[in-house]
């Protein structure tokens, strides 16, 4: 009876996998809405975008964007978790590549400046948003956001358990420093216009500083 | 200064003086540029001739807030004793507990300093020339004290300190911490930098 029951079972999950036309549409209606969101906060910020403007851009009514989406912070947030996914998986791959702590947390941060060189609007907008206590705590509460600061602790550990660093390294404070400076240097790149080459001379010596205490016996 | 000008420049203050009295009373939020027009008693054109937005205006306020926070400092520092360390933990909660007097409209200010609609003459968030030369000179005091490296780099020292000081306030925004947690954060970052700068023993 139990080989029974299973086959019902995995046919149920093979019906539910084939998406109705209906639900096709729903998800094109989606993706030209976040697209078009996209663009416009890239271009106006995230003020400067109204949903009606986004709707206009997307050629639908704004009751079709309201249908789909709660309201405009709904709407960055499916944006943000799509761009840190994105960049998680670009961090993992420059952890991948990393030889010794310093070297992999130089291509963490490089990875996220990489990542958001074309897209410092977008960036600004973030961080625009994630200072606002309301909708911040909500941004930080995203898994990406999470697992982004985890990868900076994770090389620190991993510097310890290589004899890298000292057992005194502290590993969890001391990426949250290293992720403060992840941050601010963001600064550098939205208002100063900085290459990633300068980010990258700026990156390599912060660790540096950060990363001396944890070496001293 | 030419009438016209002196005139350009008591508008301005009066706007500012307007919109600190309700951003302190309503908040940020629920003040519109309207209402600090009407309480300084000048037309709303006017006001945006001499400020580009709201957030324009909100971040004139915070660094005229300022110059209280540094004649503070300068009465304190030079009585600061104790290891180059303590002296900026120190600093650091001054800081912190001038700015949680006004928490949420410190970090409407952070916000605002990356919106879109700022002047290009408002300062990026995390710059404070002023802050940042105190922290500098404490640290140069310390060298010549000797309990400094000589071998310090101190544009990289001040400038990590700087971003740790600046990014704690994330956890006022998210959880809403206050000045005593922010600080207590702040003194364990400054214990492991200088635990990098100390002189090597003999």
């Amino acid at each position: 009876m139990k080989h029974v029951s299973g086959n019902i079972e995995v046919a149920g999950e093979a019906e539910v996998r084939v998406p109705t036309r209906r639900a096709l549409a729903k998800q094109q209606t989606r993706a030209k809405v976040l697209s078009a969101a996209r663009r416009l906060f890239s271009e106006s910020g995230y003020e400067g975008a109204t949903i009606r403007d986004i709707a206009a851009e997307a050629g639908m009514s704004t009751g079709a964007v309201f249908a789909n989406f709660a309201d405009k912070s709904d709407l960055f947030r499916e944006i943000m978790v799509a761009d840190m996914e994105s960049l998680v998986e670009a961090m993992r791959d420059g952890v991948s590549r990393g030889r010794g702590v310093d070297d992999t947390l130089l291509k963490l941060f490089m990875a996220g400046y990489a990542f958001y060189k074309s897209r410092l609007p977008l960036a600004r907008a973030a961080f625009s948003i994630s200072w606002q206590p309301d909708q911040g705590a909500e941004l930080r509460d995203l898994q990406p956001v999470q697992m982004i600061q985890d990868l900076f602790t994770e090389q620190l550990t991993l510097g310890v358990e290589r004899g890298e660093l000292s057992q005194e390294a502290e590993a969890k404070l001391r990426s949250q420093m290293l992720f403060d400076c992840y941050l601010s240097n963001f600064n550098e790149a939205i208002f100063g216009g900085w290459s990633l080459e300068a980010l990258q001379a700026k990156a390599k010596d912060q660790i540096r500083v950060i990363l001396a205490g944890a070496r001293r016996g | 200064m030419s009438a016209r000008k002196s005139q350009k420049e008591a508008t301005r203050q009066r706007v500012l003086d307007a919109a600190r009295e309700l951003f302190e009373s309503d908040g940020y939020e629920a003040t519109t540029v309207r209402e600090i027009a009407k309480r300084a008693l000048v037309s709303v054109g006017s006001v945006f001739t001499t400020f580009s937005s709201k957030g324009d205006i909100l971040s004139q306020v915070m660094a005229d807030r300022l110059d209280a926070l540094y004649a503070e400092l300068d009465r304190v520092v030079p009585h600061l004793r104790g290891s180059t360390p303590d002296r900026l933990r120190s600093i650091f909660a001054i800081h912190y507990a001038f700015e949680t007097r006004r928490t949420r409209l410190f970090l409407a200010h952070i916000a605002a300093a990356y919106n879109w609609t700022l002047s290009p003459t408002s300062r990026p968030y995390g710059r404070t020339p002023r802050l940042k030369q105190v922290i500098r000179d404490c640290i140069a005091e310390g060298v010549t004290r000797g309990d400094v490296g000589p071998n310090i780099n101190l544009d990289l020292v001040v400038d990590a300190l700087l971003a740790s000081y600046a990014w704690t306030y994330r956890l006022a925004a998210w959880e809403d911490a206050d000045a005593e947690t922010m600080s207590a954060v702040m003194d364990r970052h400054i214990g492991l930098l200088a635990d990098g700068f100390r002189p090597a023993p003999a």
